[in-house]
């Protein structure tokens, strides 16, 4: 395959240009779900980002043994795979971190933002590309995750990374899954704007 | 035609390796997840009684771990408890009691496991099937652990489970011999995070602290503003003796309950309250079942 793309392309891409949260709007439920805190989307970050690259470079080993008809069963598997893996060895060798992280980990397998890379990218595209868009992915995912986690911590509970900094809560509301659609809006809108103000002096550059 | 036996012959190949990995790594971890659960639940015993790798436990203190079951035998229900023989020196093995629902006492049996296998739970359980005879259904009820020091009893360690607002909600507990509550931890939960998850926080768990069977017995949520002196005291944020001063306050009072999860605060309580309730009159009954047949405990 040609490589049409810098491996520093393809990381920057899932981070801002295809952001999974903000561009995609993938994964939307674990985004509004269990971002209350920051060190909640740190966690789930750390584990979406260890799935997307282990199956990103499963799927794209594997991809020319994989039947076109039955793609998305064997994607599955992969992903469940991977995460009984990841779940197995957390709870084995960090039990610290997996007291924290384990239902987020379980709760991977069904991330739309991993199968749609696989799909998408993965099957096509050579072993080393996949890692680094897998990688951007995951990056961009825990970006978004300790984002929209900080402005909701902060509002809610009055803290950040658990630690009390305003000494009050200002919005009981933000704590609760309802806020994180408006957190996840507003942010969506920021980052829209960003971009067309962006490219919008791109423009006048070149005039 | 072909088309399909490729798509068997890939998918069954795709499971079979799938499954080969993620057996392979349980087998791998699965010793070290025992282990790390096991030294975790040894930890939350030590320091609900008050100790730490600082400060460890005297050589008098002895841990007496007494497994409840429920027996079945020919539609005929009876609990069995598995407590250790003899004198406490771990050497004499177990003795395995039966009760019947109405308190009498019924038989009692050795049992010949070793102190490191009970802990498993297939291991015992075959072990209690071998002492008193097969045929009957024998179902894991739940396990107490009693601390002793120089012989007389310091305190009971209850573990158990009991609904919350989403799932089960797992908890430890410590009581002392008039089954006033000395600690509670909670050891598993999914409660919403920042609404029911609170119930982890020292300020709702440690209002249970020191409270009296008495009112334990009875004890509901009160839906009211925890009061700011209180939730110092309980988070620690004032130096001890005054902490205690403040609690002593508090100590007949029902359990505040958390701001927007009611529901998770009162399962906890209700949960303290049945178990605490419920071990009391159990341990009455083998207490006076232990005494009347002389049966030899090491508590």
């Amino acid at each position: 395959m040609a490589n049409e793309y810098s491996s520093f392309q393809l990381l920057a891409n899932g981070i801002l240009k295809e952001n999974p949260i903000f561009k995609l709007a993938l994964s939307m439920c674990p985004a509004v779900g269990i971002s209350t805190t920051v060190s909640n989307g740190v966690m789930l970050g750390i584990a979406v980002l260890f799935v997307q690259v282990f199956s990103s470079v499963t799927i794209s080993a594997l991809k020319n043994f994989i039947h076109p008809r039955i793609r998305i069963p064997t994607y599955t598997l992969t992903i469940a795979t991977w995460v009984t893996v990841i779940d197995l060895s957390l709870a084995a060798f960090f039990p610290g971190a997996y007291a924290k992280m384990g239902i987020f980990v379980k709760i991977i397998v069904a991330f739309a933002i991993i199968t749609m890379r696989l799909e998408m990218f993965a099957c096509k595209e050579d072993v080393s590309d996949s890692f680094w868009d897998g990688l951007g992915m995951g990056l961009g995912f825990m970006v978004g995750m300790v984002v929209i986690g900080f402005v909701r911590e902060l509002l809610g509970s009055g803290a950040v990374f658990g630690y009390d900094v305003l000494g009050f809560k200002p919005l009981l509301f933000f704590i609760l899954p309802s806020a994180g659609f408006f957190v996840v809006g507003l942010m969506m809108a920021f980052f829209n704007w960003i971009e067309a103000v962006y490219a919008a002096r791109k423009r006048e550059v070149k005039q | 035609m072909s088309n399909i036996l490729t798509i068997i012959f890939r998918l069954t190949l795709s499971c079979l390796i799938a499954g080969t990995v993620m057996g392979t790594t349980f087998v791998f971890t699965n010793k070290a997840k025992k282990a790390n659960e096991h030294a975790r639940e040894e930890k939350v015993v030590y320091s609900l009684l008050g100790y730490s790798a600082e400060n460890p436990i005297p050589e008098s203190m002895g841990l007496y771990e007494v497994f409840r079951y429920v027996i079945t035998d020919a539609g005929q229900s009876s609990i069995g408890y598995l407590v250790p023989a003899g004198a406490g020196d771990h050497s004499e093995g177990f003795t395995f009691v039966r009760i019947d629902l109405e308190g009498k006492y019924m038989d009692s049996n050795p049992v010949t496991i070793s102190h490191e296998k009970v802990r498993e739970q297939k291991d015992r359980d075959v072990a209690i099937a071998a002492a008193i005879g097969g045929g009957k259904d024998i179902r894991f009820a739940d396990h107490t652990i009693i601390v002793t020091d120089s012989g007389s009893r310091l305190a009971y360690l209850l573990s158990g489970k009991f609904p919350g607002f989403k799932t089960s909600i797992h908890i430890m507990m410590a009581l002392d011999p008039t089954y006033s509550v000395l600690g509670l931890e909670i050891m598993e939960h999914e409660e919403d995070p920042g609404l029911g998850a609170e119930i982890e926080q020292d300020y709702f768990k440690n209002q249970f602290k020191h409270k009296p069977f008495e009112t334990i017995k009875s004890i509901e949520v009160a839906k009211a503003p925890l009061p700011p002196e209180y939730f110092d005291a309980m988070e620690g944020k004032v130096d001890e003796e005054a902490a205690i001063e403040v609690m002593k306050q508090y100590r007949d009072q029902d359990i505040y309950a958390l701001t927007g999860a009611t529901i998770s605060s009162a399962a906890v309580s209700n949960g303290v309250r049945s178990m605490t309730k419920k071990f009391a009159y159990r341990l009455d009954i083998l207490d006076r079942v232990i005494k009347e047949q002389q049966l030899q405990v090491p508590f």
